[in-house]
């Protein structure tokens, strides 16, 4: 007890001196907060503090994010080249620099990461680990850590993950992410460590190995993508499986659009309450979103900032109104290939001004994400029409094509959709036309034959891994 | 070493002290199981009592006294102040409120201080000083005892600190009396952590150290083990911190210089605790955590979430030993 208060206050003076953190610090808190769970049940009544920092005075908050801007600015004019050549050329000061005098300083872009990263690595820590973007929106980014930041962020990972109850130990993790995803990989098992919890990262095989897994392995948390959880829904669909073939108490996705309808029927199908939907990126990480009951995503004070900037302006997005989210992850969190302003093209809705009434209403939220900017679909006459829009439609289809195989495009004033013919299975054009409508979305309807689908819209569980067990075999006899 | 020649019989002092002890272990022990079945105290959002936490506990109470030592009367006072009022604070917030606990330790310690040096010309007026400073001092032990077993201190760790406490005794109180000269020196003195009483021209004093000590096994075995394993750590109680601690100067004269009577009492109750508790360990097994043990009472006593106490700091406070003072 006397030396998890030491631990706790090492931590939280590290955070507002902004030092490099001990990451042995942290993972030895992790294991205080195991005893503490052994011996109580749960942690104390502060740990929500512990987690989400004691910011719900907005001063207190602003005060705070100057100071982290400043901060990480400075490190950045003095170690990172496109830093330095970036805050010069807009003629901005990172003493100085406030919220306030933000916007004078342009957004970083994804072009810019994938044209110069080797001008965004910090000169005074080596690189340790590469870790790629999926490149499902073009060509992948390439993002070097340093082992500080390898260290860190499973620690931190696993310190929030054990205080909320996500992760205990003799939880099994079953990741099915693309295997090259080498930092969500490294997350996982890491954090799995830390937490006492075993894991088993399988990648993107086939959904019947998968559920074999899942199943007999006794796995009681799965981590995938939601296209791929589509397929694990259907495959245990047709095997005849349910909630009782499972032990799963927590399904979490990331990385694509979570349709109502695919959460819902994979909390049946799998047994558990309802499916997270955490919010997180390869160029921010470790800043993340927390989904809340009411369907806000709620994004780390702690970590980094995030701005809801204006599609067309620039400017930050007006109440009810579409931005896109630009995430600043401050140092010490973030050291080998920082990004200041980082565009994640990620599209959400800012929400009311009137005071939060979910749980987390302490922590600025937007509403979920709501599809890249690049993939709007903007009908003359004004309406804007998101992926997730098309995507919630598409999977509450009675077929349940999960997951969505689409293309869309503006024609006129209308949408021209263009589906597989799986996907309006057992209905005509006309029926299909009328779920559209009812979901406020005016569309033709090109269909295509299912040998098209997958040409339609590629998604994180196309990127199958094979293994020997599912190659196809040549026997002669 | 002197022999101090008594105005009364050893015997009929040692059944006075044997009272004078039962009384302070009585009503800590059942202060602190009271306390323990009817409040929750908050506790802090990571931490739970561990090994580390004992050893640091004993290094505190292996220093501590030599700080006494060295500083200056009154801020030594200050320090007891700080001790003793943050350990009230912490312990009867929740149910007297803020106005009402700084109101409450205003008093104790107003009263205290004054007492300490306006009323200790008569024997009542030392009996009116003993029952106000063991008031105190009870009170400061029930909230300590139990900012420990509720912040997860298990019997184990109890045990190994009684038997810390032992060897503490055995060389502080025995070879070096540390102990000793502490007390000579700050008798009479606001705040002196005992519990004790003045009968006749003697003074009957037990530690604060000795009754956290006791009320720690205590409580930790119930918290463990139920009701049989506190039954067997209160005769435990009984026998050696209170029957064997009075008696023994039959066998060993323990008066010192000063010619008090000090009387090492960990050092005859750590071993046997130590034994009890590894006999328990063998016997009940697993120790019950505090989820195990609140579910054990769920419908039968349950705490009230509204009594909800500040999270535990370490007392600084152990002297040790039993003052049996011929003056």
């Amino acid at each position: 007890m006397f030396e998890t208060g030491v631990r706790q206050f090492r931590l939280a003076l590290g955070m507002a001196q902004g030092r490099r953190l001990d990451p042995r610090n942290v993972e030895r808190l992790v294991e205080d907060v195991l005893a503490t769970v052994a011996e109580f049940g749960e942690p104390g009544s502060d740990a929500a503090e512990l987690v989400d920092g004691p910011m719900a005075s907005p001063a207190d908050r602003l005060e705070i994010t100057n100071n982290s801007l400043r901060r990480t600015a400075l490190r950045l004019a003095a170690q990172s080249p496109f830093y330095a050549r970036h805050f010069s050329s807009a003629q901005v000061d990172p003493a100085k620099l406030d919220v306030a005098g933000l916007r004078a300083i342009p957004v970083t872009v994804k072009a810019d990461l994938i044209e110069r990263p080797a001008d965004f690595r910090c000169t005074d820590v080596p690189p340790c680990l590469a870790t790629r973007t999926t490149g499902t929106t073009g060509r992948p980014a390439e993002v070097w850590l340093s082992r500080y930041e390898v260290e860190l962020w499973s620690a931190l990972g696993a310190l929030g993950s054990v205080l909320r109850g996500e992760l205990r130990p003799g939880d099994v993790m079953q990741v099915n992410l693309s295997s090259r995803s080498a930092l969500s990989m490294h997350l996982a098992v890491s954090g799995c460590r830390l937490a006492g919890a075993g894991c088993r990262p399988l990648g993107i095989v086939s959904a019947e190995t998968s559920l074999d897994n899942l199943a007999e392995g006794g796995a009681t948390i799965l981590l995938t993508v939601p296209s791929y959880l589509g397929k694990l829904v259907t495959a245990a669909r047709n095997a005849g499986m349910g909630a009782g073939d499972f032990r799963l108490r927590r399904i979490v996705v990331g990385g694509e659009v979570l349709s109502t309808s695919l959460a819902q029927a994979a909390a049946r199908t799998f047994g558990v309450a309802l499916v997270d939907d955490p919010y997180s990126m390869t160029e921010i990480v470790p800043v993340t979103g927390r989904p809340c009951s009411q369907g806000h995503i709620h994004h780390d004070l702690n970590l980094g900032l995030t701005e809801l900037i204006d599609l067309d302006t620039g400017e930050p997005a007006a109440p009810g109104a579409l931005g896109t989210l630009v995430i600043t992850p401050y140092f010490p969190y973030r050291d080998c290939t920082p990004v200041f302003r980082y565009d994640t093209r990620d599209v959400a809705r800012r929400l009311p001004d009137a005071p939060l009434r979910c749980e987390l209403p302490g922590i600025p939220a937007t509403s979920q994400i709501l599809g890249k900017a690049d993939h709007l679909l903007r009908i003359p006459g004004g309406e804007i029409v998101t992926s997730r829009q098309l995507i919630e439609a598409i999977e509450a289809l009675p077929a349940e094509p999960w997951p969505a195989r689409y293309r869309a495009a503006a024609s006129d004033d209308r949408i021209r959709l263009t589906l597989p013919v799986s996907a309006i299975a057992g209905h005509d054009e006309a029926e299909a036309r009328r779920h559209f409508a009812a979901a406020g979305l005016d569309t033709d309807l090109d269909i295509v034959g299912d040998d098209q689908a997958a040409s339609l819209r590629h998604t994180r569980g196309d990127m199958l891994e094979t293994t020997f067990a599912s190659q196809p075999a040549l026997v002669g006899v | 070493m002197p022999v101090p020649i008594f105005p009364i019989p050893m015997w009929e002092q040692s059944l006075t002290l044997f009272c004078v002890i039962m009384a302070g272990v009585i009503l800590v022990c059942a202060g602190a199981l009271a306390y323990f079945r009817r409040v929750r105290m908050e506790r802090p959002a990571v931490g739970t009592f561990n090994a580390r936490d004992v050893v640091i506990l004993l290094v505190l109470i292996g220093v501590l006294p030599w700080v006494y030592g060295w500083l200056p009367v009154p801020v030594v006072t200050c320090v007891l102040v700080v001790t003793f009022a943050s350990a009230l604070y912490i312990g009867y917030r929740p149910m007297l409120g803020p106005v009402g606990i700084w109101l409450a330790i205003g008093l104790l310690f107003g009263f205290n201080i004054w007492s300490s040096n306006h009323v200790m010309g008569t024997i009542a007026g030392w009996q009116l000083w003993y029952a106000e400073q063991s008031i105190t001092v009870l009170l400061s032990a029930i909230a300590v005892c139990n900012l420990y077993v509720q912040g997860g201190m298990k019997l184990r760790y109890v045990a190994w600190l009684s038997f810390g406490l032992a060897c503490y005794d055995i060389v502080f109180a025995s070879y070096y009396p540390l102990t000793g000269r502490l007390l000579a020196r700050y008798i009479t003195h606001p705040l002196i952590p005992v519990v004790g009483m003045r009968f006749g021209e003697v003074d009957y004093a037990v530690g604060l150290g000795d009754l956290l000590a006791y009320s720690l096994f205590f409580l930790a075995a119930y918290k463990a083990y139920g009701k049989g394993a506190a039954t067997i750590a209160a005769g435990v109680i009984v026998v050696m911190g209170g029957f064997a601690t009075a008696f023994i100067p039959f066998l060993f004269n323990f008066t010192n210089a000063n010619l008090d009577t000090l009387i090492p009492a960990q050092s005859l109750f750590g071993p046997a605790a130590f034994v009890t508790y590894l006999w328990m360990s063998r016997h009940y097994g697993r120790e019950r955590t505090m989820a195990e043990y609140l579910a054990s009472q769920d419908g039968v006593a349950g705490a009230s979430l509204a009594e909800q106490a500040r999270a535990p700091e370490p007392a600084s406070v152990r002297p040790d030993g039993v003052r049996e003072v011929a003056s």
